[in-house]
């Protein structure tokens, strides 16, 4: 399944400086581990102790994968998949 | 306050400000009051557009300070609050959640301007005393009301991702605050996604709802917004409070209700927390032998060394402040750096909003949880000026870095916390679970949400993180008061400030006016104070008399009447002209009125503002503070 990723600034320069990617994968994990492969060091900046980083949010056609099934979130082909650094302020 | 203060003197126009510095003169003087300085009345002024006062303090020069509305340019402008905060782009900010760009019922540029002002003085006189050549301060309430919307402002002019979020586009909805079917308006905080999905699930909020409702809970800070899906507020609203706190209770969210000024009021340690103002310091006993640090350079805190221990806004917005006055501030991140160095808008490799409040610092990274993290902090301390940190209750002393662990190494030392609830009567003990010390929260427990609604027809407070900014203005505030008294009397000290303390100063007209508990008469209400559309643009009005209103009622050829149909004939009759029209034809009537600005990116085009503006990959506010 082709899956359009869309990175932010600040993960930029791991992948180039492109701002869309396509992967292929069916679960969100497993698109994170085909970037990982293509682009060395992304996937620690994701995950932590086996889930998305608790200041990264991955979002699944708009929708946040921690509200969802976190990286084990299946994937239909054609889904776009968004990272996002948190914001937060107080 | 600090008793040692007492010697140290502010004179000025208290009772009889010039008018537009009301506020200013009111704030000036309990602020003072409760750093522990003599207030001395001085009844004459020279002008209506600036307030002066004079710092003394013993065997420094005196310390002129003089505020005025907007810098010195050839195109001054009427100077009331809701000017500034129209001008300046608070107005704007405040609005993007209630859908209505209006004054936000606070005194908040005053108040924030005097803070700046009393601190700029005592750090002038500290420098003097460290061999310094600066002498006399000057700020203007445009340069504190911009600083205040530097992180927003960072936003929407960043040349990466521009944030362009008009009140007119954006989804408004009604929440948050929440209101429960028994009535009661009330707000939820918690800083994880689990206790969101939990405390919706069990009102059958589907997750994926949820999800969406935790995204438009998350713009809050960033953005001021909270477009929360209908399906969630109409779903609590079905629910009477005690349910509500109870299902909190169970998700392990936190709950608070917006509480009136009387409830506040009332509280067991109010009048003391009133009396004693918006800090608290420990000072230790006085020994002359501290090795105090020799000053070179051109601001006032040149020389001092600053360790920042941070997180968000208030305790980095402290740090930024001692920065801008030439402290050199170290702040410790953790291995790998602030996480919200990532936040968008990223330019430059960093978040232009992190950015805004951090530029200025050295960066060290160290793991604060671990023994040789402790120890090389610990380490840093004995030969800083100050140790600033923003954790939660608590962790300072399990991780063997609170006041006594570094007094012990460094008596000279000043170790400031900027907490949430922090007051003379200790850290607030609320409903388990514990609130968190968030703007929000504190908004509603303080009164100060329902200043604002007072004022705004609205059912809370405002989504501009209002008492973060001014928590760390005070901060840093407390900060340089301990380190004056250090310089004069040879003496460490703790200071705590909080946003409760913050909340503290923006009330205080109100417990004044119920308590009159000091000799100072609060600013009296505008006799009108709105935000109108014209042909093009929005205008505000402040008239601060009833002499203006008439003033302004002649310029519009209106009669006098009932005030309600006054309000709709004022509304129809700025419909025929451009608000730019209106702004000169009202400077020719003296009549207060300011151009709304509606989109941050519009401030550059004031001339007034742009002393303090510097543009780059976005647009950085510049310290507010001259010194000659």
């Amino acid at each position: 399944m082709s899956i359009t990723v869309i990175i932010p600034t600040i993960l930029r320069p791991l992948t180039h400086q492109q701002k869309h990617i396509d992967m292929e994968g069916s679960r969100v994990s497993e698109i994170i581990d085909h970037m990982d492969q293509q682009y060395p060091g992304i996937k620690e900046k994701l995950v932590a102790n086996g889930n998305a980083h608790r200041f990264i949010n991955i979002y699944v056609n708009d929708n946040d994968i921690r509200f969802q099934d976190g990286l084990a979130t299946s994937l239909r082909d054609g889904d776009v998949l968004t990272i996002l650094p948190a914001v937060a302020g107080g | 306050m600090i008793k040692s203060l007492k010697d140290c003197t502010v004179s000025g126009p208290f009772r009889t400000p010039p008018s537009p510095f009301a506020a200013v003169g009111f704030s000036l003087n309990y602020q003072s009051g409760r750093l522990g300085l003599k207030v001395v009345e001085a009844d004459d002024y020279a002008d209506q557009g600036t307030f002066s006062f004079v710092f003394r303090a013993p065997q420094a020069r005196l310390v002129n300070c003089v505020i005025t509305g907007w810098s010195d340019c050839d195109q001054p402008g009427a100077i009331t609050e809701s000017m500034m905060q129209a001008a300046c782009g608070l107005m704007s900010v405040h609005g993007r959640s209630t859908g209505a760009i209006q004054p936000f019922g606070l005194q908040y540029v005053s108040t924030v301007t005097t803070a700046l002002a009393l601190q700029g003085g005592m750090a002038v006189a500290l420098g003097n005393l460290r061999g310094l050549a600066v002498s006399d301060s000057h700020i203007s309430m445009a340069a504190a009301a911009l600083l205040s919307t530097s992180q927003y402002i960072a936003d929407a002019t960043s040349t990466s991702s521009s944030e362009n979020l008009s009140s007119a586009d954006a989804d408004h909805s009604p929440a948050p605050p929440f209101i429960s079917a028994d009535g009661i308006v009330f707000e939820l905080e918690t800083l994880n996604p689990d206790p969101w999905l939990r405390f919706w699930t069990q009102l059958d909020i589907s997750r994926t709802l949820a999800g969406k409702g935790w995204t438009a809970f998350l713009l809050r800070y960033a953005k001021a917004i909270a477009p929360i899906p209908g399906e969630l507020t109409r779903a609590v609203s079905k629910l009477g409070y005690a349910d509500i706190s109870r299902l909190c209770a169970d998700a392990g969210m936190a709950i608070c209700r917006v509480r009136t000024l009387d409830e506040r009021m009332d509280d067991e340690h109010f009048k003391s927390n009133w009396l004693k103002g918006p800090w608290v310091f420990d000072c230790a006993v006085p020994q002359p032998e501290l090795p105090l640090t020799s000053a070179s350079g051109l601001l006032p805190l040149s020389g001092l060394t600053v360790i920042e221990s941070c997180r968000r806004i208030q305790g980095p917005l402290a740090g930024h402040l001692l920065a801008l006055l030439g402290a050199r501030v170290i702040r410790i991140e953790p291995p790998g750096g602030d996480p919200l160095r990532g936040m968008p808008p990223v330019s430059e490799g960093c978040s232009v909003r992190f950015d805004a409040l951090n530029r200025l610092k050295v960066i060290r990274e160290i793991d604060i949880k671990s023994p040789c993290g402790q120890e090389e902090i610990t380490e840093m301390a004995r030969h800083a000026d100050v140790f600033l940190h923003n954790w939660a209750p608590g962790k300072a002393l399990e991780l063997d870095l609170d006041y006594a662990d570094l007094s012990r190494v460094n008596p000279a030392l000043i170790y400031a916390h900027a907490s949430g609830w922090f007051t003379d009567g200790g850290e607030i003990s609320l409903r388990s679970p514990s609130l968190p010390g968030t703007d929000f929260m504190v908004q509603a427990y303080s009164g100060v949400a329902q200043k604002i609604s007072r004022t705004c027809g609205t059912q809370g407070g405002t989504l501009f993180t209002a008492l973060d900014v001014l928590g760390g203005v005070i901060a840093a505030q407390g900060i340089t008061a301990a380190l004056l008294n250090r310089q004069l009397n040879c003496a460490g000290a703790k200071v705590t400030s909080s946003l409760l303390g913050a909340a503290i100063l923006l009330c205080s007209d109100d417990f004044q006016n119920r308590h009159d508990f000091f000799d100072c008469v609060p600013p009296a209400q505008s006799v009108l104070n709105r935000v109108f559309e014209t042909g093009k643009g929005k205008i505000a009005i402040e008239c601060l008399d009833d002499d203006t209103l008439l003033r302004l009622m002649q310029t519009l050829d209106l009669s006098a009447g009932d005030k309600s149909e006054l309000w709709q004939r004022l509304g129809r009759s700025f419909l025929g002209k451009t608000a730019a029209e209106w702004l000169v034809v009202l400077q020719q009537a003296a009549v207060p009125a300011a151009i709304v600005i509606e989109d941050l990116n519009d401030l550059h085009g004031d001339p007034r503002l742009k002393p303090y503006l510097e543009i780059g990959s976005y647009t950085r506010v510049t310290s507010p503070w001259r010194f000659q």
